[in-house]
């Protein structure tokens, strides 16, 4: 009877690890072709698309680097990425603090204001933030994507830190206050260390929108210097012809350090991200 | 009380800091307000990566705004612009310097407008006659080149004619710098392979398409997911047939008539000689289709030959080129469809010479040498250029062009505004598609103009 | 300690910057875009009030019809397809222990990528020339024009995109849900098995109840998504063939910034918004459930 019951567990097993080695291969299978092509020559792409290279063919990716000015682009996004990331840490960290262990009539009320910020399309205020960007300078500018992604991380983080700070126990900050410390103090020394998975799991949400992001970077960089990465992208289509080869490693360029960072860190991320949703 | 006000105050003067820091740190723009601040702040940029003489206040500096990356572009006409910029900031090093500002062809109207809107509209910038051309001449944003042409510029143009689109009230707001003509590019072997005849007639053709149809070859190669290449077939068809597309346009004609529903029904009857993809293939892989020899007809603007020849420089001399077949008891089968690039310059320019200065450039006889001889285009001066240096097929189209009794643009850029062209290409791609009647399509366009014609 | 609390000068400081930042970016410009939505507006003029001009033309509007019934094609699709896969992938990979932490990672991977290369990847992947037609004209098979059909109601592009989305965003669904499973009590499984249950039957009763309220949250989470997609489909084919795969985003995007008509583009950000609303009303409404002790 127990033997029997084994042998049927292990073929479901099996079954079960044969879908995930399916659901594997559908994954892993586009990008490793991405990456196959991108070594190829406009020509060998048209020949046969699914042979490997004849050739390391890396000319494609000198080109995207330097004239496709990808290189350039991922400076820009490295920019405005980690300025926006330490700003709504920053920021948005102090708010939750205030809402999650100060006692105001309003909090309520604020937090309410903030989480609107979830449900908004950020397509419902590009009209009016184009307009007033291009007058006051900031279209054109890194500010001028750093402001609204600044805003629209705000949500999350202060949804996510909030739920950090009030899962503390009391007892910390009755001490802390009974050592004479003041409310900033407490705010820097005691809670803000207390709750740095939050911090890192914010930061990363943040970071990985915005790194991402194209619709506001499309309509508010025109020059090409200050493109960001997904942007940059679009370059390699042109009007009258698309080089295949280059846009390929370009979507190579793209992907590859998210997809480095990634295997580094995979399990906090996935940990992370996870226990943020949790949390809130 | 008090206390409460003051730490307000405080933190509105600290986040309106942090505001007030990101407008200026940023351009510099912010304040000064004017259409050089954007250029003295690239200007100071480029000192730094070229050494060039921006540094000394004298410089007058200008911007000039394309839709194509200069340095990573493959198109011929783009590295001659390139060229261009180059000479003129060489030639007039410490006194004029111009700064590219580029971006896609795609974004191209998006970003052109918010600089204009910003008040720092670039001080020369390129755009395509037609209604482009329009949203700027109305406004007031394009200035009046009259003058300057007058003076001693207009003489060294191949003649009045290259004016035509960019002339408004008798006042020229665009100079014309090449032109482009659609044509038919052919396969000469496969033509003689299936002892087919250059088309003269629109009988002719389809004979042509069933004698290269029954070697087993595809007849036509052309784009219906790019869907202006399809919409450019279908303005031939129209021109032929005689539809007065101004008519039309002002909506004394409506575009449901016999000939749009003739010219329609054509180009239905044409489409069993596409190739099978045609209706997801784009521009590039349906040219692929010619210079690979896997069709043999293909309708293109003559900007495309530097793409065959560039993919397959064996092709040129295999690659032939004539009119638009005519449709018998139609219009004049010596109209052809030509583009040109145009540059126009901002009404609030505080550099006009400067400004002009580079124009010239631009229409000068080393520029317009490089358009003939390289990017085989046609020049629009009467330059002398060596036809052996030029593509083969640039002969022939320059033979169509010089015959052309007139020219008509592309119809998606002579209807009212952009989106009509649109909306006329999605309605001749549906057709195609078989998504609607010939019928259908134009009544769903005189629906469209009630809508949305002021 | 209470009063150090109530500071409200603390409190000040702590908030208003945000709040001022997010009045600024997000609340004025929501009600300056309201406003714009009643008005002829154009890039080169100023705003002029026309009333419901713009709404009246947003109702005869083709495109806007396909926009709407893609954008709910869309929502509902992904939170179905969203719900179901993810709980699957999450059952599942629960229930084995070799192995689950690769997986996990190989699915989760594509939440983290760029969907603007990830959309150029697909677009290659599904044009007639490259891609799965090459594979498929192999073994003697012609395939569809993926991108480029356009029979049927939701025509076959819509799904390739939606498929797409899928393969991108099921990750995070899946996350959400084991990490939820993982929190659940194995003496609740043990007291099953000991009435007679298997395993089928216990995420039957047991796993699927004690989820519920994160359901919703992936659910309002896919729902919101989903009305404001666009990097893929910009990507994959900006819309076309002939409007077919436009999505209100998409539409909001060529009207707004290849046609200049910022008011009418207003009027489509106006009905983004109310969806929005809309769908996160109905869905908190739905999953508000009583918290189980867990």
């Amino acid at each position: 009877m127990n033997e029997k019951k084994k042998g049927k567990i292990s073929i479901v097993k099996i079954l079960i690890y044969a879908f995930f080695v399916i659901m594997s291969v559908i994954y892993l299978a586009p990008l490793l072709w991405v990456f196959s092509v991108s070594f190829k020559t406009n020509g060998e792409i048209f020949t046969d698309p699914f042979a490997l290279p004849e050739s390391l063919f890396i000319d494609n990716y000198v080109f995207s680097w330097t004239a496709g000015k990808l290189g350039i682009a991922m400076m820009n996004s490295f920019f405005v990425c980690v300025i926006t990331l330490l700003l709504s840490m920053f920021l948005g960290s102090t708010v939750s603090f205030a809402i999650g262990r100060m006692k105001w009539k309003l909090s309520g009320f604020v937090m309410v204001y903030f989480m609107m910020g979830m449900m908004i399309p950020v397509h419902c205020v590009l009209i009016p933030l184009f307009t007033r960007f291009a007058k006051v300078g900031l279209s054109n500018n890194l500010w001028g994507l750093i402001l609204p992604y600044l805003t629209f991380s705000l949500p999350t983080t202060i949804f996510i830190m909030t739920g950090f700070f009030k899962s503390l126990p009391n007892e910390l900050v009755e001490s802390a206050c009974i050592d004479g410390c003041s409310i900033y103090q407490i705010f820097a020394q005691i809670c803000l260390p207390l709750s740095k998975t939050g911090l890192f799991v914010t930061g990363l949400m943040t970071f990985v929108a915005n790194w991402n992001e194209l619709l506001l970077a499309m309509v508010f960089i025109s020059d090409d210097t200050k493109k960001t990465l997904p942007v940059s992208l679009s370059k390699f289509v042109g009007p009258y012809n698309t080089n295949y080869s280059q846009m390929f490693a370009a979507i190579v360029i793209a992907i590859v350090p998210t997809i480095i960072v990634y295997c580094a860190f995979s399990n906090q991320i996935v940990e992370g991200l996870t226990a943020g949703a949790v949390k809130g | 009380m008090k206390k409460k006000v003051l730490s307000i105050l405080l933190t509105v003067a600290m986040t309106a800091s942090l505001l007030a820091g990101c407008g200026s740190a940023g351009s510099g723009a912010a304040n000064s307000g004017a259409a050089d601040a954007g250029a003295a702040d690239s200007a100071a940029a480029d000192a730094g990566s070229t050494g060039d003489a921006a540094a000394s206040g004298d410089v007058e500096e200008i911007t000039w705004m394309f839709w194509d990356d200069l340095e990573a572009t493959e198109d011929l006409i783009s590295k001659g612009y390139k060229e261009v910029i180059d000479r003129f900031n060489q030639d007039y090093a410490g006194k004029y310097h111009v700064t590219p500002v580029t971006t896609n062809l795609e974004e191209y109207y998006t970003k052109l407008n918010a600089l204009v809107a910003s008040g720092e509209a670039p001080d020369v910038f390129i755009v395509s006659p037609g209604p482009n051309l329009t949203t700027y001449v109305e406004p007031g944003v394009a200035a009046d080149l009259t003058p300057y042409l007058d003076a001693d510029w207009k003489g060294s143009f191949s003649s009045d004619a290259v004016f035509a689109q960019q002339t408004y009230d008798g006042k020229i707001y665009a100079v014309p710098l090449n032109i482009a003509a659609a044509c038919v590019f052919y396969n000469k072997e496969m033509f003689e392979e299936a002892g087919a005849a250059v088309p003269k007639t629109w009988d002719e053709l389809i004979d042509a398409c069933e004698k290269i149809k029954a070697k087993g070859h595809t007849p036509i190669t052309i784009s219906a997911g790019t869907a202006w290449c399809l919409s450019m077939l279908a303005g031939y068809l129209c021109d032929r047939e005689g539809v007065d597309l101004k008519k039309i346009d002002s909506g004394e004609e409506s575009w449901n008539n016999p000939k749009t529903l003739d010219a329609a029904n054509k180009m239905i009857e044409l489409s069993q000689y596409f190739q099978p993809t045609a209706a997801g293939d784009t521009n590039d892989v349906a040219t692929a289709g010619l210079y690979n020899g896997e069709a043999a007809i293909l309708i293109q603007g003559s900007w495309a030959i530097g793409q065959i020849n560039g993919e397959n420089p064996d092709f040129e001399q295999k690659c032939g080129v004539f009119q638009f077949p005519e449709i018998p008891g139609g219009n004049d089968p010596n109209r052809v469809i030509a583009k040109s690039d145009s540059l126009a310059m901002s009404a609030t320019t505080k550099h006009p010479e400067a400004s002009i200065a580079l124009m010239k450039y631009f229409t000068d006889d080393t520029a317009q040498k490089y358009t003939a001889e390289v990017g085989g285009k046609i020049p629009v001066t009467n330059v002398q250029y060596d036809a052996t240096k030029a593509p083969a097929q640039l002969a022939d189209v320059m033979d169509i062009f010089s015959n052309a009794s007139s020219t008509f643009g592309f119809y998606n850029e002579s209807l009212f505004s952009t989106e009509a062209g649109s909306t006329f290409d999605d309605n001749m791609v549906a057709i195609y598609l078989g998504e609607k009647t010939p019928e259908q399509a134009f009544d769903d366009l005189d629906a469209w103009y009630a809508a949305n014609k002021k | 300690m209470e009063k150090l609390l109530r500071d409200k000068k603390a409190i000040a400081v702590f908030v208003l910057p945000a709040f001022i930042l997010f009045t600024l970016i997000l609340f004025v410009p929501i009600c300056q875009s309201v406003y714009y939505s009643f008005c002829d507006y154009d890039a080169l003029t100023s705003p002029k009030f026309v009333g419901l001009k713009n709404y009246q033309n947003l109702i005869v509007d083709d495109t806007m019809k396909i926009a709407v019934k893609n954008s709910l094609f869309f929502l509902i699709y992904s939170c179905v397809t969203q719900l179901v896969m993810g709980l699957i992938l999450a059952g599942l990979l629960t229930n084995i222990e070799k192995g689950r932490n690769v997986f996990k990672n190989i699915i989760y991977l594509p939440c983290v990528l760029s969907s603007a290369a990830l959309g150029l990847l697909w677009m290659f992947i599904f044009s007639p020339k490259l891609g799965i037609n090459q594979i498929l004209a192999k073994f003697g098979m012609q395939g569809p024009l993926w991108l480029m059909d356009i029979k049927g109601y939701i025509t076959l592009p819509m799904w390739v995109i939606a498929f797409v989305a899928l393969w991108q965003y099921v990750g995070q669904s899946m996350m959400l849900y084991m990490a939820q499973i993982s929190g659940i009590s194995k003496s609740l499984y043990e007291a099953s098995y000991i009435d007679g249950c298997n395993k089928v039957k216990s995420f039957w009763h047991i796993t699927l109840p004690l989820i519920k309220p994160m359901v919703g949250t992936a659910m309002s989470l896919n729902a919101i998504g989903s009305l404001k997609f666009f990097d893929l489909i910009f990507n994959m084919t900006e819309g076309g063939p002939n409007h077919k795969t436009e999505v209100l985003a998409t539409h909001l995007y060529q009207q707004g910034f290849k046609y200049f008509k910022y008011g009418y583009a207003s009027a489509i950000g106006t009905v983004l918004l109310i969806l929005c609303l809309i769908m996160t009303f109905v869905i908190n409404k739905l999953f508000q459930s009583e918290n189980y002790e867990m």
